[in-house]
């Protein structure tokens, strides 16, 4: 039998939200039996991508709101990232090369890379006014 | 998050407690680049209670360790959670960084 399960939450675009993502994600977590260590990298996924919105998304100064909808299928994991920023696909940026030494260490990109690498797929789309970002990861029990 | 600093001549030691994200990662740099006008040349950060960190804080890391190799001195971290050192390793800063097991190797490889 499919077990399915959905969630949703809406953070304002803040980096004083940056601990209730992570109250959201604990209590989520425990509903849907997610392991710790695949918590900590959810989460540390939603920061970056949150933080990067929140830092570049809106060229006001007003407040928006950044919805986040988790469903799990099984042992699929799905998590929807939705703003109404500007229009900004995370994804074709280029990540950095892993680098090699500390001189050609660069920062920049350096949060995406961590998203691409921890997640198992990210997909942006451009929905009317939202961007739309869809992240799955496999729940692997232990 | 909490910063628990302890300076024994040119050698600081940070404990980390709790986060260290977008909120809490300028509070620990003003702290290394503290120590470091005061006279601080090497520096060990302790991650044993470290529960997570993110660009933000490898940031940070980063700019330590640039600014300590021009002044000639040396940074080790020690005691991360699999998951934390996880993300050093994706970052690929373990490729110039030294991570060790425990306080104590830390200390003696200074």
């Amino acid at each position: 039998m499919t077990l399915q399960t959905n969630v949703s939450f809406e953070l304002k675009n803040s980096l004083s939200e940056l601990p209730t993502l992570c109250e959201k994600l604990e209590r989520i977590g425990a509903a849907l039996r997610i392991p710790r260590r695949l918590l900590f990298e959810i989460n540390l996924a939603l920061d970056e991508l949150f933080t990067n919105i929140i830092s570049y998304g809106y060229a006001d100064q007003s407040e928006h709101v950044i919805r986040v909808r988790f469903s799990s299928e099984d042992d699929m994991l799905t998590v929807v990232l939705e703003d109404d920023g500007i229009p900004f696909n995370p994804v074709e940026r280029l990540p950095p090369d892993p680098p090699c030494s500390l001189e050609e260490c660069k920062v920049g990109g350096l949060g995406i890379h961590l998203v691409k690498n921890l997640m198992d797929d990210v997909v942006y789309s451009r929905s009317g006014n939202k961007n739309v970002l869809t992240l799955k990861k496999t729940i692997e029990k232990n | 998050m909490e910063i628990i600093e302890e300076k024994r001549g040119p050698l600081s030691t940070f404990k980390l407690q709790g986060r260290l994200d977008s909120n809490t990662s300028q509070a620990f740099e003003k702290r290394i680049f503290d120590a470091m006008s005061d006279g601080t040349k090497n520096v060990v950060i302790d991650f044993k209670d470290l529960d997570y960190i993110s660009s933000a804080g490898l940031r940070v890391i980063l700019k330590a360790t640039k600014a300590l190799k021009r002044e000639d001195g040396k940074i080790r971290l020690c005691a991360m959670q699999d998951y934390v050192k996880e993300v050093f390793e994706i970052a690929g800063f373990d490729s110039f960084l030294t991570i060790v097991p425990t306080l104590d190797d830390a200390l003696k490889s200074m």
